[in-house]
């Protein structure tokens, strides 16, 4: 099967560009193996991976034009040539590891923690079974980064608008049963730029590797917002 | 920053301004398709009604705040550097402003004649 | 260029659930704490973990800690310390209570406590019948710990190293450990961070064979450091396949599933279970389990072309039940077998999974560094999680006592580094010999020229653990196990890097990584030649009983001329009575 990759080496390239590979493929392959294989045609090849199941979030990159998670991504639904890039909107620091810093900076301002103000019980905080159900599509998130590099807002704003990861996030403490902090979270994403950037152009959707729907998210934060005003 | 300020205030107005656009509309396209104005007399008459004179007035303020709000939006996404950005938006705040005045003039008028 | 420095209290190696825990402790005591990780904290293959982490609470059906530390005990094959393993299950209960008011989205029962379910080797009543004692979020409880263990982590300001890779101990004439010589990824700086108090919590090293459940991240770094700081392991050859990887794959399905209601087939459709361990059957201990599998594959009753696995049937369950506790798994059986569990049965096989062995520690966590029964620790090295050995899971481990090691050794490491700081409250002065031979750990890879790659040596030295260190071991294939991975260290010296740059250069981190597995491989290899016995995980066609006589002793294994000591089982619990070896039948 034939690649088409993406490089670039500040030590020794002044431009990125992109270097055709060819990899033997076999059954069950997913794209992180046939990267894996690269690399070992081309020890120079750079890119982040870990765990090769989708739990650990670290080999997102831009494929064919869409944001995937390359471990399970089926190397049978890619079309040939393959194009393997870096996540779109992010500084390259070399081949396909971009600098997710702002990405990991926006989610830290979402306080993403459970906020109690009460005194612990002895046990466990109590929480129904529907009451956990809410958590569902928000917790799994694995911080890839696949959705808030494929948001144009995301791209336009980067330093301002929280990105629909971060969003996510505060969504799934606002849901959470347990936390006490829900009007203070709420106050922290008004103004016109942390969530209200978000113009609903759905590619986070299309993007999470995990099914999740950050959409979605930031529609319910808005109706408590709107509910909690009026 | 409070929860008044702008980003759900905006939000919320360009929804809302929208549902009423859309009712406005449809309202309009059917008394054109089914009791169209036949000469200028006719359009005087229909905008000079007191209830379609409110509901014009609505529908172009409903229009003005909408604009404001999408242009704005359009602003804060691509125009990055403030003093171009302040510009651009008092410049769109004046057109705006001065599509208000003229929209107003026109209702009077009518009411006039 | 003057090598860049900085000061801790606390250095914490490894962004795990242990590494994680102890942050918090002592970043919550206002502690200037550095914690160094190879990948984003999160991205920490404690994320992996599926099934759950075991408490006594007793919220589905009865239980109490001295119940769950029999079945510890009995699970580690009488190899654990009792000590430990009694102040573990009892801590298990306030930890996940603590856990929980952290905000882990724990699933939940009627009544609003936490869900448990059931896991292999858990019993109520000393050996009754089946408890249920695993804590779970769904089928994605490491998830859920790790993800609030780092959010908790940035509320109290833990101060983050990310990306950055360390590379050795650094240590004064004593013995002591002032910290680490660790490299920035990103540039390929490398940054002397001091620290009255190191704490080791870098995982596993799965990655030492070829099918494996674990990341690609799990090297076994902090125990390769050890090793060269001179320094033994303990118990390695106790090593961990899990009976449920996807065949050929090595991708986990947890025990959760079995314990759901899920059960093993052979190729004729028969419960084979059943014939090897006949009241507890699929959830009997994981060894047992997975000598199961292999035997029957063994005797030709394996499915598939090659008849080379064994089916996971799952599709008697009620869909409701496997949407709602194994949503996970049923993604990846769908991904990576092709199967959704649903419809057909997963194919599975056993992965090299869990290493019980490593850094050999006391129950504070401090690090105790000789065979002396009565020996004392190291001041001031601690060690905790998968890469540190307590020893509470003996020669094998319990489905769900993993996440529970990390958590609460994590954490007592973390609340008794407090102490330690508050009594020795300066840093000692830098050995700067120590500090240049750290530092040649890096220069030497900068030797250019023909030589082998990094990626040839790595798969020949993962086939050949595989081949001569797997779920049964009989001497001659272990000595020529032993010679292979000697040569293969030997081999090192000659493997030269394609990639000389600084920035991201994935080539050299792999060459350090290499280096680290076959450091901690020789010491599986070795100490499992030399147990002459079967017991747990260890499991030895050629000497297939357990000899508690000769061999009721932990391994003790220094990487100078592959010496090894052995040291007595602290059978003596803290406060109850010790629980006797008997025959281990499930």
């Amino acid at each position: 099967m034939k690649f088409s990759v993406y490089r670039y080496n500040p030590d020794t390239d002044n431009e990125p560009y992109m270097q055709a590979f060819e990899v033997e493929t076999r059954q069950g392959m997913m794209l992180r193996d046939a990267l894996m294989a690269i690399q070992e045609q081309d020890e120079s090849f750079t890119f982040r991976h870990s765990c090769g199941e989708g739990v650990c979030g670290s080999d997102g990159v831009n494929v064919n034009g869409s944001n995937k998670l390359a471990c399970i991504t089926p190397l049978s639904e890619l079309k040939e040539t393959v194009e393997v890039r870096p996540f779109p909107g992010r500084p390259v620091v070399r081949d396909l590891v971009v600098d997710m810093s702002q990405f990991y900076a926006q989610y830290k301002k979402v306080d993403p923690w459970l906020i109690r103000k009460e005194p612990m019980p002895e046990q466990e905080i109590l929480q129904s079974p529907e009451e956990r159900d809410k958590l569902d599509g928000l917790y799994e998130c694995i911080m890839c980064g696949c959705c808030s590099t494929s948001c144009p807002s995301f791209w336009w704003n980067p330093d301002k608008f929280l990105g629909p990861q971060a969003l996510l996030s505060a969504c799934r403490f606002l849901a959470d049963s347990r936390d006490q902090a829900s009007e203070e979270r709420l106050n922290s994403l008004e103004g016109p730029y942390k969530m209200f950037r978000c113009h609903t152009i759905m590619n986070c959707v299309e993007a999470c590797p995990k099914g999740l729907n950050p959409t979605k998210a930031i529609g319910h934060i808005k109706a408590i917002m709107l509910k909690d005003a009026i | 920053m409070s929860r008044q300020a702008s980003g759900l205030r905006a939000w919320f107005l360009q929804r809302a301004t929208a549902i009423y656009l859309i009712l406005f509309i449809l309202y309009a396209l059917q008394h054109m398709i089914f009791s169209p104005p036949a000469n200028h007399a006719d359009w005087q008459a229909w905008v000079a009604s007191p209830l379609v004179s409110l509901g014009l007035l609505l529908f172009f303020a409903s229009l003005l705040l909408h604009a404001w709000v999408g242009f704005r939006d359009v602003i804060i996404d691509y125009v990055h550097p403030t003093p171009i950005r302040v510009t651009v938006l008092t410049v769109a705040g004046f057109v705006l402003v001065g599509c208000a005045a003229w929209v107003l003039q026109i209702i009077i008028l009518a009411q006039i004649a | 260029m003057a090598l860049e420095k900085q000061r801790f209290d606390t250095l914490i190696l490894g962004a795990g659930g242990a590494g994680l825990n102890a942050a918090l402790q002592l970043a919550n005591a206002n502690l200037k704490v550095a914690v160094v990780s190879k990948v984003f904290p999160t991205r920490s293959h404690t994320v992996a973990a599926q099934g759950g982490v075991n408490a006594a609470l007793a919220n589905v059906l009865p239980d109490n800690w001295h119940w769950h530390m029999f079945d510890t005990v009995k699970g580690s094959d009488y190899l654990g310390d009792q000590d430990a393993i009694e102040y573990m299950c009892r801590e298990a209960i306030p930890t996940v209570y603590e856990l929980e008011h952290n905000g882990v989205p724990f699933s939940r029962l009627a009544n609003g406590k936490i869900y448990q379910r059931a896991f292999g080797g858990q019993s109520q009543n000393f050996g009754g019948d089946q408890a249920a004692r695993t804590c779970a979020a769904a089928d994605r409880t490491g998830h859920a710990i790790l993800h609030t263990l780092y959010q908790q982590n940035i509320r109290a300001k833990t101060h983050f190293f990310d990306e950055y890779f360390a590379a050795d101990l650094i240590r004064d004439q004593e013995g002591i450990i002032l910290g680490a010589l660790v490299l920035d990824i990103a540039t390929g700086e490398p940054l002397l961070i001091e620290a009255k108090t190191t704490l080791l919590a870098t995982g596993g090293c799965g990655q030492v064979f070829r099918t494996t459940s674990n990341a690609h991240i799990n090297t076994g770094d902090g125990k390769a450091m050890i090793l060269r700081a001179g320094l033994p392991l303990m118990d390695m050859e106790f090593f961990q396949f899990h009976p449920t990887g996807i065949a050929g794959k090595g991708m986990l399905i947890t025990e959760g599933v079995r314990g759901e209601g899920g059960y093993l087939i052979n190729k004729d459709g028969e419960r084979f279970m059943e014939k090897y361990a006949p009241n507890a059957k699929d959830l009997a201990s994981r060894d047992v389990v997975a000598r199961s599998i292999v035997t029957e594959v063994r005797g030709g009753r394996g499915c598939g072309p090659e008849a080379d696995h064994v089916m996971l049937k799952v599709n008697h369950l009620d869909e409701e039940v496997i949407a709602k506790r194994l949503p996970g798994i049923r993604e990846s059986s769908k991904i990576f077998a092709g199967v959704d569990p649903v419809k057909d049965p997963i194919p599975v096989f056993p992965t090299a999974h869990y290493v019980m062995g490593g850094i050999p520690t006391d129950r504070f966590g401090r690090v105790m560094p000789t065979s002396d029964d009565d020996g004392d620790h190291l001041p001031g090295l601690y060690a905790a999680g998968e890469c540190a050995c307590a020893s509470v899971h003996g020669a094998n481990r319990l489905g769900g006592n993993s996440l529970l090691d990390i958590l609460v050794f994590g954490r007592l490491a973390g609340k008794n580094i407090i102490d330690y700081v508050r009594d020795n409250p300066s840093h000692r002065p830098l050995d700067e010999a120590s500090v240049s031979s750290a530092m040649d750990r890096f220069n030497k890879w900068d030797a250019k020229g023909d030589g082998i790659t990094v990626s040839e040596l790595r798969k020949e030295f993962r086939k050949t653990m595989e081949d001569h260190a797997g779920v049964f071991r009989v001497e001659d294939m272990m000595q020529e196990g032993v010679e292979k991975v000697r040569a293969i260290r030997d081999k090192l010296a000659d493997v030269r890097l394609t990639d000389h740059s600084k920035t991201f250069n994935t080539n050299r981190t792999e060459a350090l990584e290499l280096e680290n597995m076959i450091d901690v491989g020789l010491s599986i290899a070795v100490s499992a030649l030399h147990r002459k016995e079967s017991r747990g995980a260890h499991s030895r066609p050629d000497y297939p009983k357990r000899d508690d006589a000769e061999w009721m002793k932990h391994t003790l294994y220094w990487r100078e001329g592959d010496k090894l000591e052995y040291k007595g089982v602290r059978s003596q619990p803290l406060t109850v009575e010790s629980f006797p070896p008997k025959e281990r039948v499930y």
